[in-house]
């Protein structure tokens, strides 16, 4: 029989470094509930991408447990790492575990999810195996109460994130946009303890129409559908956990010419989506953000193309 | 129920989508109210007003009590449907008891279409099931609901349209599309498609002629403050217009989808930048007898120019007939508030 294997197995030590790194989200576009294929309502939200927070992970496998981390209260990523040690069913069953993330903690930038996904790839690059995304996301979900998309990283789907299933993998790439990103000055969130909203007929409803909307938004590019569908969400999102200055913040978005309003529905920040190259309406929604008082605001492009190729 | 049940005719309640112009399209359905049908007995399934083998008593004449009929058959319910004998032909009424419904026959010699009669017969039957369900098309407000899923279709498959066409019956259809599309398109503009003799947008009652459109009762489902405009066809120019649909594009649809052709390809003609999508709420087997019964394939105009130039600009309250066609800036108004004007 062939050897698979070109290189060695010495070379490949057991105390081989695995790492893993996953961006971090700013809320949502879109959360609710959603059919699946077989007409099963599921929670379900798509992801904003926010590329300039990540989380990194590195893994130094032993084969006496257990694992530990530090920062030492990254426990879910502890767990993460032994639900992938278990499903990899390698002899190594502890490890050293090395958490180095710049996301703030809290505030619905899935810094937990991250951390967790960077966890789950470090220790499946260890074992040099890729996971498919569906099982990165099913372990990330076992390790959490709620999870996210993270794992799909910038390809935009609806997903389950009690559930950890996708719901729908959208047809393209996201829209190019910019979002200037904010604290509503509303307390954090604590995901663990957040009861899931429940949802009345009517909205069950809207939320089919967001969902096409997206879907068609992503297909054909259209930043202004997607803008929409995300100030849409938000204002429904007001009913389950109102953000205090809304008002304002919708104000805002159509001083400035922004595209719509995007909040982290389990969160205590929000966003102004902008389309790309819209320097001017971006430039003005900042100052009247920092006018009317709110804090922490941060700007990153979601699907940035090179210029030369606008 | 179990989801394999309820999606029994899932399929069969979904339109087909037919590019009549670069910027007109028509959402050309087998059978509509399938879906607010199916959507009203989905809901109260789940909120257990409806059980397993219960009961469903509607007053209905036409393809709503048939959509009932198909989910009762399918989902194996008991079915009494009340009607007029001004209303119900007899091919029809045998095609309702072959899927095993009940038809309740009224008498209406003044061919009024007895609404009141009809709603007391309904009651009557509940007070003597008090399992019984009553859908209750015109003031359930699934029925509009429903219509979300054909909003979907459209924003999935047409993308942003600019302009809504329909005609209005329960005003379920109308109200429900034009709401959940405007959640997407908040510009959209919305026509309202009527006959003469209808009451729903404030004229006095008379007979019509036109089947599955008009209604001589205003439903509490049709939303007045949703409309832009209001045309009124008349039943000759809606007939016609069927048969142009038939002859020109080969989509074989009721007078309903005729009428509102007529008025979303004057549109589509008059403003080219502007996306146009109207709904065709059934198929032509009905009407076999009366609207598609000519003698000459000469006498069908193949374009809707030729049926007519336009509506006459109307004030409210038109006395038009059955070769008229009339318009009305609605301009998203209530019917107190419209008929306060007048």
């Amino acid at each position: 029989m062939r050897n698979r294997r070109p290189i060695s197995d010495e070379s490949i030590s057991s105390t081989k470094v695995g790492v893993g790194r996953c961006c971090g989200h700013h809320g949502e576009f879109l959360q609710g509930v959603f059919a699946d294929d077989v007409h099963h309502l599921k929670r379900g939200l798509l992801t904003v991408p926010c590329p300039i927070y990540r989380s990194h992970a590195s893994f130094w496998p032993r084969e006496t447990g257990p694992v530990t981390v530090r920062p030492a209260w990254c426990t879910k990523a502890v767990k993460a790492a032994e639900l992938t040690l278990k499903l990899i069913k390698e002899s190594i069953i502890g490890g050293d575990l090395t958490i180095d993330s710049n996301i703030p903690p809290g505030s619905g930038f899935g810094s937990s999810t991250a951390d967790v996904i960077a966890t789950i790839r470090a220790v499946a690059d260890f074992a040099q195996l890729v996971l498919p995304r569906d099982t990165v996301s099913r372990i990330a979900v076992d390790a959490e109460i709620a999870s996210d998309s993270l794992a799909y990283g910038d390809q935009p789907v609806l997903f389950g994130h009690r559930s950890g299933a996708l719901i729908e993998t959208f047809e393209g790439d996201y829209p190019r946009l910019v979002i200037v990103g904010f604290d509503t000055g509303d307390p954090p969130v604590a995901t663990d303890e957040f009861a899931p909203a429940r949802y009345s007929p009517e909205e069950i409803e809207t939320f089919s129409i967001l969902r096409a909307l997206a879907a068609r938004a992503i297909r054909s590019g259209d930043a202004a559908a997607l803008g929409r569908v995300s100030s849409v969400s938000a204002e429904m999102n007001q009913r389950h956990l109102p953000i205090s200055r809304f008002a304002d913040i919708v104000k805002i978005s159509g001083i400035s010419g922004a595209l719509g309003v995007q909040v982290a529905h389990s969160g205590n920040v929000a966003g102004l989506v902008f389309g790309a190259g819209e320097r001017d309406q971006v430039d003005a929604g900042r100052r009247i953000l920092h006018e009317e008082g709110f804090g922490k605001v941060i700007e990153f492009d979601v699907f940035a193309a090179p210029r030369a190729w606008s | 129920m179990n989801g394999f049940a309820r999606s029994k005719l899932q399929e069969y309640e979904s339109p087909r989508v037919a590019r009549l112009r670069p910027n007109l399209w028509g959402l050309a359905f087998s059978l509509m109210k399938l879906l607010p049908a199916r959507f009203m007995l989905d809901r109260a399934e789940e909120t257990g007003e409806l059980r397993a083998g219960g009961h469903i008593v509607e007053t209905t004449s036409g393809t709503f009590g048939l959509a009932l009929a198909m989910l009762a058959a399918a989902r194996q319910y008991r079915l009494s449907l009340v009607t007029a004998d001004s209303l119900v032909d007899d091919v029809f009424e045998h095609r309702l008891k072959l899927l095993g419904a009940t038809v309740v026959v009224t008498e209406d010699p003044n061919k009024s279409g007895n609404q009141r009669v009809r709603l007391d017969v309904v009651r009557t039957l509940l007070s003597q099931d008090l399992t019984a369900f009553w859908p209750n098309q015109y003031a359930n407000a699934h029925n509009p609901m429903s219509y979300a899923s054909v909003a979907s279709l459209i924003i999935r498959k047409i993308g942003r349209v600019d302009r809504l066409v329909a005609s209005v019956g329960s005003g379920g259809s109308i109200s429900g599309t034009a709401h959940f599309l405007r959640t997407a398109f908040p510009e959209l503009e919305v026509v309202a498609v009527d006959t003469y003799g209808s009451v729903l947008f404030g004229q006095p009652p008379a007979p019509r002629r036109v089947r599955g459109m008009g209604n001589s009762i205003v439903p509490e489902n049709l939303r007045h403050d949703l409309i832009d405009h209001v045309h009124w066809v008349g039943a000759d120019l809606a007939h016609q217009a069927t048969l142009a649909l038939y002859r020109a594009h080969g989509i074989f649809a009721g007078p309903t989808s005729g009428a509102a052709f007529l008025v979303a390809d004057w549109f589509a003609r008059r403003d080219p930048q502007l996306k146009t999508v109207f709904l065709l709420p059934d198929e032509g087997y009905r009407y076999l007898s009366t609207v598609y019964a000519i003698d000459q394939l000469g006498d069908v105009n193949l374009s809707t120019e030729s049926i007519s130039p336009g509506p006459l600009i109307a004030q409210l309250g038109p006395a038009g007939n059955d070769a008229d066609w009339s318009s009305f800036v609605w301009a998203r108004r209530s019917l107190a508030q419209v008929m306060s004007r007048t």
